[in-house]
């Protein structure tokens, strides 16, 4: 069962609620026909508008992600593949552009640089909360 | 469909106009946030909904009837709490609950008894003997059990420690999540306004200065900054809410119709606090822009 | 509805309760005693206008024996001002903490609310009258019978002026509190303008209320058989065909007079009394009460609309 949370990161949060499902997916944190959180649970932990948790589940059904069964809950569904939007894509890209900028204005070599990824990288940085 | 409309909606008190001109619409199925200081007329505009009290001028509905004029058939749909959240001090919780039973014929018994078992309050003490937190659970519980369609808070959570402020909090959203209705929640404060609410009204100075679902507030309110300049450029084509000038920067916050064109403004999103607190009269912060992934 | 109310007033509604034990523990034992020694010593003869001595020592043996009693009586004039404002103050208290907002944003009309508060205030307070006005009446009944019931003292507890004292007092005090929302002040207030009120109309008023009537009869004879068990209102001396200058009982003290009667029958004195015959005493309760009931209605009504209206 996943367990979600908020950032303050200037992401929306029923865009948190849909990276964050298919975070789990993609790692096998959540597999099909697992069930997700009830509205009312999420809502019960986060404090947040049910109307945003709706919404966050809904996108994941369009997606197909998920889907709900009405009257039971929301279950990952049995082919569910998310990619990463485009947008996340590109934020990330940029993002990056500029910490790579920031990185060699601050000194470090391209080996460096990619010394300290390897770092961050490899004990699997995944905020696994369980 | 408007949960709550206002036409023109007016209140004075001898010669104070505590509302002045209200005209706005909360959807329905919203979680409205009413956001101001004090004084500005958040507990009369609840209070005018809820027929406490009745218009100078202009008028009021909610779900589409009139609170005084309509009172017998509104009155079972909406649940209200008031700041003070007044019980009876000498009844104990559980004769609360048989006053609540008694003067609703839409009372559930259930959904008050569970409520009150699953928040641990002991049906045999008197209200007067529970602190603030747990009264206001009480007077919550006296509104969400007689199962309204509208559910009016006003400033309940002010007097509160954060911890009973967030359980209280928490108490309303799952309800929401349980049984849809329209939820206004005056307060004073505003963090946490955009995880809990979808929609806002601000109101300053006993008007309301402005009405929208929070995400269209957002996506069409931005910061503009530049070298020292004048507003009025600007000022033509967008709202400016705001304009702050240094030596060498102006800063604007305006409520954008349509793009800017002009390419010497640098555009920032803003934050729903900022927004508001400009709103309320108060700076923007100054942004620095930070280079690190967020 | 009618639960709330009852729980909201269980309070004051003891408080009436213990008054009126309080009350009835004085009075039932002493009550009990007097009317045995009514029948025991056979008072029921001594009825007539012209008493024989023996019934003269017989009435004055059991007056003067309960006579601390009739004394407490007295006291007994606070009750009903008591009752009222008690029962006037949980709907004073409700408005000045503000629940009865809370009943307003409940499922119930403002003005059943309103209604229903008021008719159980009105209706304890007629109750506690009543069994107030059954206790006094029982206890007093021999001296009733011996000595009348129109003075001052047996007026105000053998009819149904009681009532309207008690509903007045919880009109002004049920005003009050709806104008002033401050329930003690109110409450206070209120029974200070009973107390002014039931003085005020005892001293003044009562004797107005209903015309009185007026005799007079030469000094010697016997008092007219229409004052018997009235209220004298006023008894005074004046000089019918008069032979002296002096007034007649100047002219006896003069004179050094031995028989005061025989002496200003001579100087033509001649006794005049202004007078309520019992004859009078239910068309003067009444009054009294239509009085005292009219304006507590007024009071009540005007609260009600008052609280209705303000907000």
């Amino acid at each position: 069962m996943i367990r979600f949370h908020l950032e303050r990161s200037g992401v929306p949060t029923y865009l948190q609620l849909v990276q964050q499902v298919h975070q789990a997916v993609r790692l096998g944190v959540l597999k099909p026909g697992d069930q997700l959180p009830t509205v009312k649970e999420v809502v019960g932990t986060l404090t947040i508008n049910p109307n945003t948790v709706l919404r966050a589940y809904k996108q994941l059904d369009i997606e197909g992600i998920v889907e709900g069964k009405r009257g039971v809950g929301t279950f990952v569904a049995s082919d569910a593949r998310p990619t990463p939007p485009d947008d996340d894509r590109k934020a990330l890209r940029s993002a990056l552009d500029r910490w790579l900028a920031r990185a060699r204005a601050a000194g470090l070599t391209d080996d460096e640089i990619a010394t300290l990824f390897d770092d961050t990288i490899r004990p699997p940085a995944i905020s696994r909360v369980a | 469909m408007s949960a709550i409309s206002t036409d023109a909606l007016g209140k004075r008190y001898g010669s104070t106009w505590a509302l002045r001109d209200c005209t706005l619409e909360i959807p329905a199925g919203s979680v409205t946030a009413l956001v101001g200081p004090n004084g500005a007329g958040k507990t009369t505009l609840l209070k005018l909904a809820v027929g406490l009290t009745r218009p100078s001028f202009g008028a009021v509905e909610v779900l589409g009837l009139a609170p005084r004029e309509d009172e017998r058939e509104l009155m079972p749909k909406v649940g209200f709490v008031a700041q003070d959240h007044p019980l009876h001090m000498g009844f104990t919780v559980a004769e609360t609950l048989k006053l609540g039973q008694r003067l609703n014929p839409s009372w559930n018994d259930d959904i008050a008894r569970t409520r009150i078992e699953h928040l641990r309050l002991p049906l045999d003490r008197k209200v007067g003997k529970l602190s603030g937190g747990q009264q206001a659970q009480v007077a919550l519980t006296l509104a969400l059990a007689k199962q309204p369609e509208v559910l009016l808070l006003d400033e309940p959570v002010a007097s509160l420690d954060p911890l009973a402020r967030r359980e209280f909090l928490n108490s309303v959203l799952e309800a929401v999540a349980e049984h849809a209705m329209t939820v206004v929640l005056s307060s004073h404060i505003v963090t946490d306004l955009e995880r809990v609410c979808d929609h806002l009204v601000i109101l300053s100075e006993s008007r309301a200065q402005l009405v929208g679902s929070i995400d269209e507030i957002v996506a069409s309110h931005r910061l503009l900054t530049g070298p020292l300049a004048d507003a009025s450029d600007v000022a033509r084509v967008h709202d400016v809410i705001r304009a702050s000038h240094t030596k060498r920067q102006t800063s604007l916050l305006v409520r954008a119709n349509g793009h800017v064109y002009d390419a010497k403004w640098e555009l920032h999103e803003v934050d729903l606090e900022d927004i508001v607190l400009a709103y309320l009269g108060y700076g923007v912060a100054e942004y620095e822009l930070e280079e690190v992934v967020r | 509805m009618i639960w709330l109310g009852w729980r909201q007033q269980r309070t004051e509604t003891m408080i009436a309760a213990a008054l009126l034990v309080l009350v009835a523990l004085i009075l039932v034992p002493s009550g009990i005693e007097m009317a045995h020694q009514y029948t025991r010593d056979g008072l029921s003869h001594c009825l007539g206008f012209t008493p024989s001595q023996a019934c003269d020592e017989a009435v004055g043996s059991l007056e003067q024996r309960f006579n601390k009693f009739i004394d407490l009586i007295g006291w007994f004039n606070l009750v009903p001002g008591l009752f009222g404002v008690a029962l006037a103050a949980p709907f004073a208290l409700e408005l000045e903490r503000g629940t009865h907002r809370l009943a307003w944003t409940q499922s119930i009309t403002r003005r059943r609310w309103v209604v229903t508060k008021l008719g159980l205030a009105v209706s304890s307070t007629v109750l506690a009258a009543a069994v107030l006005i059954g206790i006094l009446i029982w206890w007093r009944a021999p001296l009733v019978r011996l000595d009348g019931r129109m003075d001052t003292g047996a007026f105000d507890s053998q009819g149904t002026v009681i009532l309207g004292y008690s509903l007045f007092a919880l009109g002004l005090a049920l005003a009050v509190g709806a104008v002033w929302r401050r329930a003690i002040p109110a409450v206070m207030v209120a029974f200070v303008g009973y107390f002014v009120a039931r003085i005020f109309t005892d001293t003044w008023l009562r004797q107005r209320l209903v015309t009185p009537h007026k005799l007079t009869w030469a000094a010697g004879r016997d008092d007219p058989r229409a004052l018997w068990h009235a209220w004298k209102i006023s008894e005074t001396i004046v000089s019918i065909n008069s032979h002296s200058g002096l007034p007649p009982m100047a002219e006896c003290i003069r004179k050094g007079a031995t028989n005061v009667k025989q002496c200003l029958a001579v100087n033509g004195g001649h006794l005049q009394a202004v007078f309520e015959p019992a004859s009078n005493f239910w068309p003067l309760q009444l009054v009294e009460t239509a009085m005292f009931g009219g304006v507590a209605i007024a009071l009540i009504a005007f609260a009600g609309w008052w609280t209705l209206h303000r907000e």
